[in-house]
């Protein structure tokens, strides 16, 4: 008699916390990052940059640079004429896009514009050599300030766009005009979002390689996106495609920064083409703060109808972006994201924004981790705080009050997005309970009796992720996945996303691991490199998972469908009879089972196979999103504030995040704690300092103030699920969830906490300089 | 950034007018002055050491005087540019007799900086101009008390 064996089922990956497979590499030093690679006979490459705001260039005098020993070359703006300028992917009807050269023509536009590059035998000579250059600026007239810009009679940044008018966008929902007539009460607010610097640990740098004989043009960067990179370098550089390699060794984050294509991209490639010489630049921190495009720069004005039950009815909203003196790739695209969050978790009835990009004297803006929603969420729940305070209600219940009820999603949002699924109550309800809302309250009481200032903030953000459907996106919103099965068993995973940082060796070693039955050692996810991965997209806008894990769990499907076909056929069954578990095909009718290794090695020998099978076991999909995939939660900062110093203390600081299924916690929290930091950094003390001559104040990590550990608060997560409906994983992401949500928590907190004092509302970052002086003016008057 | 202050010198107004308007004495007095020509009726070239935080570096500038009223008052401006950006500057000096054959020195002026130098150096930039303001003078002194 038969008896039935069930194979010993393996331990399930998907969910579980399994550390980073990438982080022994990393912690040993194994890794190799940009700067680790040397190719033979490599040159090294400095970039001389403008210290002026606005000058001509009367002239450039490279001969005492040249006649430096070891230098190789000296590069101009004139030099590199025929190189493409740096692309921008916006498209506003009235976008204006000014010129953007690689190295400057005959006027440079702000501090730290390229002007001309020194190629040496080492970086040493290169940064002598650069000091050699003479350069004759003759400075011009500037503006740096981009509310002074758009004022009549403002100096000219780009002489052909007379009012510095960069780009418009407008969006208008339901009868705004109406909803203000019918409010019982409006509140009003000028919120400042100031530039924040992106800050890798890792600067930019590239390794440009040309060989003549094959004419492959192959460049090392630390990107984000490796595939874009190669088709924007291929117009820059008038190239086919397939002639130009982008590889992006191991990348030492990018929040974004890295999300771009940069001028000193082609400059390399150019110069390794023309001295037919490897060449490497590797960026330093002060070129990094400097003019690695800053985040946020908004000035916003809003005003919000509400009735006096807590109704929220409309929103008008004038966002002023300073985007500084040129566009980079997105720079238009980033605060329109702004604009379609702004209605952030709220059942707003009407809304109304008018978008307006000023060109000013400055370092151009771009993408920051969160990239236009940390604005967003930041100016809304801000909103909805100063209403609460206005008619004296709870800011937790008016948030309840305001959410849609988890039974209408998808739910259409007053910008007109479709949010996919939430259920915003649960998850705000459990932050509450984690932090004990009503003895918080109490709590604070207490403390106000005793003339204390204790602050409790709230922020429920909603955030859009998954980038995304290919129609709203400007390059394209799939991503591509082939998985390989390989004739000893091993499998191959290759990814179009560009993961640097955010653990998907990991996450698609686990999503593997299950969908095959085999360890994750037999696995290999391989990523960064396009002669590799034929096509991507690249990681950014949380996509890595829902966008790149969905592309990888159809073709992970296909290769299954494939291999019980041919374990049926190995076994002489019908292939529904077939049964796949725990990496074992097993027949019932014959009590036979092959592993998968067994049928990938036949696939490969195609000896049992009908003719005419395809060898090998292998499958290439791609997978596009029918809609972006909303994430949300909320974040809870409790906080006394010493009235003495205007020393802010974080006691508690609670983060109940809905990133729809996860795949891995231990990266959800990783990701979580990392945007945490990088929400509370610009909440208390970060923040570009440009003076009115367009200099940059700050421009080193001594006078720009990134948050330390003693500056962390311990952080409590927990998280709902909500799954997505948009995406076969039913992930949603969760890159920029803790930035988004921490900062208004802390900001809310702190104004909690001053309100006693009649203060209502302090411009980030709320240093305790700038705290201490607001206590200070209110106990003046 | 603004600077204003005011010294005290031993020695009479004109005395002390003169010393002031001397290229020699200048070059003597200015920190880190390694130069300093004529080139025309009341402006000089200079070339001048400087060091903030962690920037070294030589500027080459202009120095000019105007609206001079002796022994009363002049204002100097200054436009200085090297390696690590520049810096330009202008700001006037009054000076004031007063008992004991002393002179008192007001100044007032603006700094403005660009480049690495003010990317880099703005923390320290407002105590190094102070420093270097006190060593002019604390020089200037020198030459104006007579060797015992």
């Amino acid at each position: 008699m038969a008896t039935t064996t069930t194979a010993p089922k393996l331990k399930t990956h998907v969910g579980e916390r399994i550390r980073r497979t990438e982080d022994p590499r990393l912690i040993t030093g194994a890794a190799c990052y940009l700067d680790d690679i040397t190719r033979p006979g490599m040159l090294h490459a400095a970039v001389l940059r403008s210290p002026y705001a606005a000058a001509r260039i009367n002239s450039i005098s490279i001969e005492d640079a040249l006649a430096l020993p070891g230098v190789k070359a000296v590069y101009v703006g004139k030099d590199v004429e025929s190189v493409g300028g740096v692309p921008c992917a916006g498209s506003m009807p009235d976008l204006r896009i000014p010129n953007h050269k690689i190295l400057a023509g005959d006027r440079v536009y702000y501090v730290g514009h390229p002007v001309a590059a020194v190629v040496a035998t080492d970086k040493y000579i290169a940064a002598d050599a650069i000091e050699r250059i003479e350069v004759d600026y003759e400075p011009t007239e500037l503006v740096s300030d981009p509310e002074e810009a758009l004022q009549e009679g403002a100096v000219k940044v780009h002489p052909e766009y007379p009012d510095n008018v960069a780009f418009t966008f407008s969006q208008e929902g339901g009868d705004v005009e109406e909803a203000f007539r019918q409010a019982d009460v409006i509140v009003k607010e000028k919120i400042l979002v100031p530039r924040l610097a992106p800050i890798p640990i890792e600067t930019r740098g590239v390794v440009a390689e040309y060989d003549e004989g094959s004419q492959e043009l192959t460049i090392y960067s630390s990107t984000q996106i490796p595939h874009l990179l190669r088709t924007q370098l291929a117009l820059q550089l008038n190239m086919p495609e397939h002639h130009v390699r982008v590889i992006a060794p191991e990348v030492g984050g990018g929040f974004g920064s890295k999300c771009n294509v940069w001028a000193e991209e082609a400059l390399a490639a150019f110069v390794a083409m023309e001295l037919k010489q490897p060449v490497k630049w590797v960026e330093s921190r002060r070129e990094s703060i400097l003019v690695v495009a800053h985040g946020r720069a908004h000035v916003d004005t809003l005003e919000l109808a509400a009735k006096n039950d807590g109704t929220l009815l409309g929103l008008k909203l004038h966002i002023l972006c300073d985007i500084g003196a040129h566009h980079q790739l997105l720079t238009p695209i980033i605060p329109t994201l702004a604009v379609l969050m702004l209605p952030g978790l709220y059942k707003f009835r009407s809304f109304k924004a008018d978008l307006i990009g000023a060109f000013t004297n400055r370092a151009p803006s771009d993408l920051y981790r969160g990239a236009g929603r940390p604005e967003a969420t930041y100016v809304i729940e801000r909103m909805v705080d100063k209403l609460a305070a206005e008619i004296g209600m709870d800011p937790a219940e008016i948030r309840f009050k305001n959410f849609p009820a988890s039974t209408d999603f998808p739910f259409n949002s007053a910008t007109g997005l479709q949010y996919d699924s939430g259920d915003y109550a649960t998850a705000f309800n459990k932050a509450l309970d984690i932090v004990d809302y009503k003895a918080r309250r109490a709590e604070q009481e207490a403390a106000r009796a005793e003339g204390r200032l204790y602050g409790i903030g709230i922020s429920t953000y909603g955030e859009i992720c998954a980038f995304g459907p290919s129609p709203a996106t400007p390059a394209g919103g799939w991503e591509s996945a082939s998985v390989n099965v390989e004739a000893t068993g091993k499998v191959a995973v290759m990814t179009g996303i560009s993961p640097h940082g955010q653990g998907e060796e990991t996450s698609f070693a686990q999503l593997t691991a299950d969908a095959l039955g085999i360890p994750m050692d037999d696995i290999v996810v391989v990523h960064g490199d396009t002669a590799k991965v034929h096509y991507g997209i690249g990681t950014f806008g949380s996509r890595g998972i829902s966008i790149g894990g969905s592309a990888l769990h159809l073709a992970l499907q296909d290769v299954v469908a494939k291999a019980t076909k041919y374990a049926a056929h190995m076994m002489g069954v019908d292939a529904e009879t077939v049964t796949f578990e725990g990496g074992v095909f097993s027949s019932e009718a014959t009590d036979s089972t092959l592993t998968l290794a067994d049928v990938a090695l036949e696939a490969h020998l195609c000896r049992q196979l009908p003719p005419g099978t395809e060898p090998g076991l292998a499958a290439t999909r791609f997978f596009e999103p029918s809609n972006f995939a909303f994430p949300f939660g909320a974040h809870i900062c409790v906080t006394e504030v010493d009235k003495e110093t205007g020393e802010v203390d974080i006691q508690r600081f609670v983060a109940v995040d809905d990133c729809g299924r996860i795949i891995n916690p231990l990266l959800v929290e990783g990701q979580i704690h990392g945007g945490i930091a990088q929400g509370l950094g610009p909440a208390f003390q970060e923040g570009v300092i440009y003076d009115d001559e367009g200099q940059l104040l700050n421009g080193t990590l001594m006078d720009y103030s990134i948050p330390k550990a003693r500056n962390m608060p311990w952080i409590e997560t927990d998280r709902t699920e909500t799954p997505s409906p948009v995406n076969p994983l039913g992930t949603k992401g969760v890159g920029e969830a803790g930035t988004i949500g921490s900062l208004p928590a802390f900001v809310n907190s702190v104004v909690d906490a001053l309100s006693p004092l009649g203060i209502e509302h302090i411009d980030i970052p709320m240093t305790s300089q700038s705290i201490w002086n607001a206590i200070h003016e209110r106990s003046r008057t | 950034m603004t600077l204003k202050g005011t010294y005290k010198l031993p020695a009479r107004r004109q005395k002390v007018w003169d010393a002031l308007l001397d290229p020699g004495v200048l070059a003597r007095t200015l920190p880190g002055c390694k130069s300093l020509e004529a080139v025309g009726p009341d402006e000089y070239r200079m070339n001048m050491a400087l060091a903030i935080s962690s920037l070294k570096g030589v500027f080459e500038g202009k120095v000019r005087i105007e609206d001079q009223q002796p022994p009363e008052s002049y204002r100097l401006t200054v436009q200085g540019r090297g390696k690590i950006g520049f810096v330009n500057g202008g700001g006037s000096f009054r000076l004031r007799e007063s008992e004991g054959a002393e002179t008192e020195i007001e100044y007032q002026g603006d700094v403005k900086a660009g480049g690495t130098i003010a990317s880099v150096g703005q923390r320290l930039m407002n105590m190094t101009s102070k420093m270097m303001i006190k060593r002019f003078f604390t020089a200037l002194e020198k030459e104006l008390t007579p060797p015992v």
